[in-house]
Order: structure tokens, then C-alpha cells, then sequence
């Protein structure tokens, strides 16, 4: 018998026509391959990226003919010797390194309490408030951010227009150490912030509770309950922020003034000022093989943090 | 001026009572979810605080622990006020609605928190986190991850926790809520038991009847911030003091009319042209004729009028019709309508589970009871 058209009305008719036509289009069997075609595009960067370096390695081993401005056909460690023993390369990575230390140190310091606040304020108005000043950041670039800092800090800069209202003469506030390390940690803080957030707001606010009635004070319970529990964050903050630290470009240049140079500006220099590429790419694959044992050794010391794939723990 | 320092007092400064909560208030923007609770538990007791969600009672219990400062009132614990007391310098052990066990410690560590906090000595701690595994039965599991121990057994150590620094006073936020029945009845106990082996006074709240009955000396029913009643268990259920506490413990039918005499104690109604009387509900019963009542009843004292019953073992006897009949295992709930007593619907217990009879909805039947077991409010 034919069912009353009440119970097949016309949208299921056009999707089952709908369907007809996908199942012709894209037979079911097609489906189970899907997942898999989807990581092509994946594989695919990811295989660019590797040729890339497979290129740069081959090159690290050739040395620049300063006659010809071309590259020796033959194989040399001459490169890896001249990055590694010259005081100029040495103290660029160490103040590479240091920095990195340092920014990480300071920047999830203050990126522990801003998260914290965020996370757990009472107020829509302060989280909206944070989480904009954490955003607007973002959409202005890193060059536009560091020149911003040129115009605050120069000089002739508001800072130093101020002083000056109360007769005091201008302070060198730019091109130094100091000044690359605040535009780093500036620069950093939103990264740290929106990893540490949700590290914090996956701790329950009853532990917090619970710790304050069985004795611990705030600070007590920060450190003994929050500050544990948000470790996969911090682990995972302070990886993100070291490594772009580590290999960042544009503040050190530009808050810098060349006196600051870290690596990535050396290696700049070494591809785009002196073309010595063998030189370059030497320092490169060193710079990422520093980086790759670093965050080697914080995996092992501190675990992977939130950054590990589930099932990876313990 | 005099009137707030009088109230700042206790009732009594009485050695024996650990709580005393005076005319507390909570209001949260123009929302009141406590109003002027007052009472006192003395030391010792097991008090259960029972209502429905959004009633109040957690709020009361967070206001005793120290989570926030009620708005009217005073709390006083051993006789000291504790208003401007924060949470961490009041000795009060909580067990919370989900634990709130520390997942990155393992079970003693857990229970040496409190005293790690008091900064007791390492020795002592070990000990006392020892002497609490055992008391809560998990001796040898010390050891054991949080997420590495089942429900029951990550109760145990939340009272353990709760207990090892041997507050004042041990707080239940609803701990039980989220078990299955099984556990759930063989923690109540366990809670029982632990409470009387140390003998700390305990405030537990909870929205379970069966539970409060099981479990406590005082019941203190609240509804919409207002404590509606406290009185031992059975008073609570024998002499309800209201409606609300009436139909919120056990399964109770409720006859509504119009008072037609009250004499003493005893209160004439009629309800849908029947004439029925009931004793007077309450402590400060208010009905005088003319009065809209309801009349409340138990289930459980209303009887079937079949073959081994006589009509006229019952004052009061009526006609019904089977609604609807559950099945609940260990007893038959029958729903019946009562056309005399204005289309009532009254719920009532098979009490002859050996008769194996089973009335089918559309079945009339008789219905019994006597007057003294109705409370007219």
C-alpha cells in the first residue's frame, strides 16, 4: 500500500535524490580512503619543507669561491668549522640563547597571573577586556609592533619627551640588549597567554576550594595545586615562546640596531649581504639543531606538556 | 547599636553546641538564596540539610565553610565568630559534590595535604596519614594514583582528607549525588559509622530524603532559602511541620478542601462533598473554618480494602478507580482516582505482596485509612 503523502513529504524526496547522486558521484568505497587523501596536502608541505633542508644540508658542506661567487663542487666541514670556533658566530648564539632564556623566564611570569586572571575572573567585562588586549596585538605585525617601540622609546621618543618635561636629559633607551629583550617579551606574551589558558581553565575551581579549606592560603594553593596542574601549559608556553625566541628576526634588527644580532640575523646577512650561501646554510642547520636538542631536553626534563599527542604521557 | 551587639552573641555561649548559625542571610544582586537561617547543632551530632536544587542549603553549607561572608547574620563555630574568618584558618573538613581530590598526587598524598599545610613534622604526618588509610579501609593503597582508584574508594580518601587534621567540624557537600544506588547506600553507612567512631560534628547536605533519614540525627528541610523545618528524622517524617516537608519526604497524596470545624487539635473538612478530618499540621497551625486545606497523607497509610481487611478497621473508607499500576519490584504502586474526594489522585503501597493479586488500571476498588494518620495544613 502507498503511504499517505503526509508521511513522505517533498524535502525527503529531495534529499533522497540528493543522495542518489552523491552515491553515484562518490561511491561509499571511495569513503574509506578519505581520511587518508585528506593528509595530502600535509604530506606535501611537509615534504617541500624537508627538500628544503636536504638542499640547504648539501650546500652547508660546499665553501663560496670568492673569485667566482661560486659555490665549490666539492665536499667541506670548512663552513662548520668557521661557525663553530669564530668568536663573532659564538657570542651571536650565545646571546641568541641567553635571550631566549631570559624572554621565556619573564614572559611566563607574567603571562601565569594575566592567564589566571582571565581564566577565573567573576567579571565578562575584565575576561572581554583581557582577551581583547591579548588579540589586538596579533593584528598589528611584528615589524609594525617594533617600529611602534622606535617611535615610544627613540630618542627623541615619547618616553624621553617626558623625561624631559622635568629637565632631565634623554636616556638611551633603544639598541640595547634590554630593549631587544622587552620587544621580545612583549611580542611573546599572547603566545604564552593562549597556552596557558586553557591548561588553567581544565583545573576545576573546587581543587582551589578544596586546598583553602584543608589549610593553604592563595599562594599556598597556587603553588602547590594550580601551578602543578597548569605544568602541560607552562611546558608548552615556555617551547613555543624559547624556539621563536631563539630564531626570531625582526626585534632583534630592529630594537637592535645591528648591535644585537641573533642568529637568524647573522644567517640573513650570511645569504642576503655576503651570498656566502655554504656559510648560511651551515649556520642554519646548526641553529635548528641547537633548537631541536633544546627542546630535546626540556621534553625529557619536564615531560611534552600539552603539546603531547594523547596516550604520549607517563 | 544594641541590638546588632546582642546579636553577635550566641544564644547561649553553651560548651556543647558547635555550630550556631544566627539569622544568616545570602543575597546574590536582588536574588535572597538564604534567608534569616537560624540553628544550632550541637557537638557530636550528624546534621543533614535537605532540599531540593536551588533551595539554599549549599549555599548555607559554602557560608559555614568560608566561602563567602553571608550578607546578614553570624556563624559562629565553638562559640567564636567566624565571619571575617577566611576558609584556610577555619579548621572545618569538606568533602565536595566532586571530590576535589588533587589528580597529581597519589591517595596519602592527598590525605597528608592538610597537614602539610599545618606544617606538622614528617613523622607525624606519615602516621596520622596511616592511622586515616586504615580508618577509611584503603590501607596499603597510599600509593595509588587518584585516576588509579574507583568511585568508592576515591570517596574514602576524600574523607580521609576531610578528617586527618581533626577539624571542628566535617562539611558533606552532596558527595554521594553522582554513585549508583548500590554504593551510594553503602557509603551513607560508611559516613555513619566514621562519624560515630570519631564522633566530629558533620553537617551534610543533600537533596536525597532516603539518605538524610539513613543517616542523621537532625534533619533540617529547606525550600526557596528558607529552613522550613529541623527535627530528629522521624519527627521530620512523622509530624511534618508544612506542605512543603510533607510531600518533599516520602511519597505523599494530598486531599485539598475547605475547613468545615476545628476543635483542638482535630480539623473537619469537606473535600468534593465528602466529609473527612485530619489532626492539625504544624507547630502554629492557622485554619479556621471557611479556610482553603490540604490534607496530606502517606502512601504507605492508606490501605487496599480487599478480603483480609474489614471496612470497618478504617474510619475513613472511600471508593476508587484504578489509574495506573508500577511495578517496582519489592512492592506494587497503585495510582488511584478518588471521584468522591474531587477527582483526587492518590498514590498508594501494595501491602499484600503474598495475595499475588494485581489490579489492572479501570479496577474499583476500596481505599482506608484513619484520621489521626492525615495532617491538615
Amino acid at each position: 500500500m502507498k503511504p499517505p503523502r503526509s508521511a513522505y513529504p517533498w524535502h525527503w524526496r529531495v534529499l533522497d535524490v540528493l543522495e542518489r547522486v552523491v552515491e553515484t558521484a562518490w561511491p561509499r568505497r571511495f569513503t574509506k580512503g578519505l581520511p587518508h587523501a585528506m593528509l595530502v596536502p600535509v604530506v606535501l608541505l611537509v615534504a617541500i619543507l624537508i627538500a628544503g633542508l636536504v638542499e640547504m644540508l648539501d650546500s652547508s658542506f660546499r665553501v663560496l669561491d670568492t673569485n667566482t661567487f661560486l659555490m665549490s663542487d666539492f665536499y667541506t666541514l670548512d663552513n662548520y668549522r668557521r661557525a663553530l670556533t669564530e668568536n663573532f658566530f659564538q657570542s651571536v648564539a650565545t646571546r641568541s640563547f641567553i635571550a631566549s632564556f631570559i624572554v621565556t623566564a619573564i614572559t611566563l611570569v607574567v603571562a601565569v597571573p594575566y592567564a589566571y586572571l582571565m581564566v577565573r575572573t567573576q567579571s565578562p567585562a575584565l575576561r572581554k577586556f583581557l582577551l581583547v588586549a591579548l588579540f589586538f596585538p596579533f593584528f598589528i605585525g611584528e615589524v609594525v609592533r617594533a617600529y611602534g617601540w622606535l617611535i615610544i622609546l627613540g630618542n627623541q621618543g615619547l618616553v624621553n619627551e617626558f623625561l624631559g618635561l622635568f629637565g632631565l636629559s634623554s636616556v638611551r633607551l633603544l639598541y640595547n640588549y634590554s630593549a631587544v629583550i622587552f620587544g621580545l617579551v612583549q611580542y611573546m606574551l599572547p603566545f604564552a597567554v593562549l597556552m596557558i589558558a586553557p591548561a588553567l581553565t581544565a583545573i576545576p575551581e573546587e581543587l582551589e576550594a578544596a586546598a583553602n579549606s584543608l589549610g593553604a592560603n592563595w599562594i599556598r594553593t597556587f603553588r602547590h595545586v594550580v601551578l602543578p596542574l597548569a605544568r602541560p601549559g607552562l611546558v608548552a608556553g615556555g617551547l613555543v615562546v624559547m624556539t621563536l625566541s631563539l630564531t626570531n628576526f625582526a626585534i632583534p634588527a630592529m630594537l637592535g640596531g645591528g648591535s644585537q644580532d641573533f642568529m637568524s640575523n647573522v644567517i640573513y646577512d650570511q645569504f642576503f649581504r655576503t651570498s656566502d650561501q655554504g656559510l648560511g646554510s651551515a649556520l642554519s642547520i646548526l641553529l635548528v639543531i641547537a633548537g631541536s636538542i633544546l627542546v630535546g631536553i626540556i621534553f625529557r626534563l619536564f615531560g611534552t606538556g600539552s603539546l603531547a599527542i594523547k596516550g604520549a604521557r607517563k | 547599636m544594641t541590638l546588632s551587639s546582642v546579636d553577635r552573641e550566641p544564644a547561649d555561649a553553651d560548651p556543647t553546641i558547635a555550630v550556631s548559625v544566627r539569622n544568616v542571610g545570602m543575597r546574590y544582586g536582588d536574588f535572597d538564596a538564604v534567608k534569616d537561617a537560624s540553628f544550632d547543632l550541637p557537638k557530636g551530632k550528624f546534621l543533614t540539610i535537605l532540599g531540593p536544587s536551588g533551595s539554599g542549603k549549599t549555599t548555607l553549607l559554602r557560608l559555614i565553610a568560608g566561602f563567602g561572608e553571608p550578607t546578614t547574620g553570624e556563624i559562629f563555630i565553638n562559640g567564636e565568630p567566624v565571619n571575617a574568618v577566611p576558609a584556610h584558618r577555619r579548621a572545618i573538613g569538606m568533602v565536595f559534590q566532586r571530590l576535589a581530590l588533587f589528580p597529581h598526587m597519589t591517595a596519602a598524598q592527598n590525605i597528608a595535604f592538610p597537614l602539610k599545610m599545618r606544617r606538622r613534622d614528617a613523622r607525624t604526618i606519615a602516621d596520622q596519614v596511616e592511622r586515616y588509610l586504615d580508618l577509611v579501609k584503603l590501607g596499603g593503597y597510599g600509593g595509588r594514583r587518584i585516576d588509579a582508584l574507583s568511585g568508592g574508594q576515591q570517596q574514602r580518601v576524600a574523607i580521609a582528607r576531610a578528617l586527618v587534621f581533626e577539624p571542628d567540624l566535617l562539611l558533606l557537600d552532596e558527595p554521594l549525588a553522582a554513585l549508583d544506588v548500590k554504593l551510594r547506600e553503602e557509603m551513607q553507612l560508611e559516613f555513619r559509622r566514621i562519624q560515630k567512631e570519631l564522633g566530629v560534628t558533620t553537617i551534610n547536605v543533600t537533596h536525597d530524603q532516603r539518605e538524610a533519614l539513613v543517616v542523621s540525627d537532625e534533619v533540617i528541610v529547606m525550600n526557596d532559602g528558607v529552613i522550613q523545618q529541623k527535627a530528629q528524622p522521624i519527627l521530620a517524617y512523622r509530624k511534618p511541620e508544612n506542605a512543603f516537608v510533607a510531600n518533599f519526604i516520602g511519597v505523599t497524596n494530598f486531599v485539598h478542601g475547605i475547613v468545615t470545624g476545628v476543635d483542638g487539635g482535630v480539623v473537619a473538612f469537606r473535600s468534593g462533598g465528602k466529609d473527612l478530618r485530619g489532626i492539625a499540621g504544624g507547630s502554629a497551625p492557622q485554619l479556621a473554618e471557611g479556610a482553603q486545606c490540604s490534607a496530606a497523607i502517606r502512601a504507605e497509610q492508606i490501605r487496599i480494602v480487599t478480603g483480609g481487611e474489614t471496612p470497618d478497621r478504617f474510619e475513613i473508607v472511600v471508593e476508587g478507580v484504578i489509574a495506573d499500576t508500577i511495578f517496582e519490584g519489592e512492592r506494587i504502586v497503585y495510582e488511584i482516582t478518588v471521584p468522591q474526594l474531587a477527582e483526587a489522585s492518590l498514590r498508594v503501597f501494595d501491602h499484600d505482596p503474598a495475595a499475588h493479586t494485581q489490579f489492572q488500571p479501570g479496577a474499583r476498588i476500596q481505599l482506608g485509612w484513619n484520621s489521626k494518620d492525615m495532617h491538615v495544613f
